[in-house]
């Protein structure tokens, strides 16, 4: 496994610029693309997609701003 | 890392199909952006109300914990053994974080909800004021 942490702030970069460039093709409607939107729209129809979400607001609010604190949010 | 990015890939490829698959089937195509939040709406015959919001809420909190807790004890045992208190930081971490949330999602809502009631209710008095 790669243990270099520039690649993988270059696998987020790189999913994080993908993600903006189908939202601004999708706004400015260029092709029939989806915006995000509407998919998170049908993923929250379903109790599992609501909780797939949720779990991954958890995630991302505990690899943020709990692992790793040692200040006020000890890990 | 990877747990957040396999969540958000297959979170985003679930949805995608399930847009696809709802185009074909008809009856939401056209203007997509337009409608009102799916999400939000009440399942037919449900209650309505706070108590049904907050079971809708309490579903989803309890269920999005476990999922993540089942992600992270599947990743933990089957891809990596992360140095530290991996396991018990993702129980009580996430724990904190939705004991956080909650309940400050619940005041914003219910502040949020009264002054509209308010307003609309200051709205209709001037209403039957005005001659």
């Amino acid at each position: 496994m790669v243990r270099h942490p520039l690649v993988g702030y270059l696998v987020w970069a790189v999913l994080f610029g993908a993600l903006f460039a189908w939202e601004g093709l999708s706004l400015a409607r260029v092709a029939s693309l989806p915006t995000l939107s509407d998919v998170f729209r049908v993923i929250m129809r379903y109790p599992v997609g609501r909780w797939a979400l949720f779990a991954l607001w958890l995630w991302t609010g505990w690899h943020f701003f709990v692992r790793g604190w040692h200040f006020l949010l000890r890990a | 890392m990877l747990a957040g990015y396999l969540l958000i890939m297959t979170t985003l490829g679930v949805g995608l199909r399930l847009l696809a698959r709802s185009k074909t089937s008809g009856p939401h195509e056209g203007s997509q952006t337009a409608e009102r939040p799916e999400g939000t709406r009440p399942a037919a015959g449900s209650r309505r109300g706070w108590l049904a919001l907050a079971r809708q809420v309490t579903g989803t909190a309890v269920g999005g914990y476990l999922l993540l807790m089942a992600v992270v004890i599947a990743y933990y045992y089957g891809v990596a053994r992360v140095a530290g208190d991996f396991i018990t930081s993702a129980f009580t971490g996430t724990a904190m974080l939705i004991a956080i949330a909650l309940p400050l999602w619940g005041t914003a809502s219910w502040l949020t909800e009264r002054r509209r009631q308010r307003a609309s209710h200051d709205a209709g008095q001037r209403e039957a004021r005005s001659p």
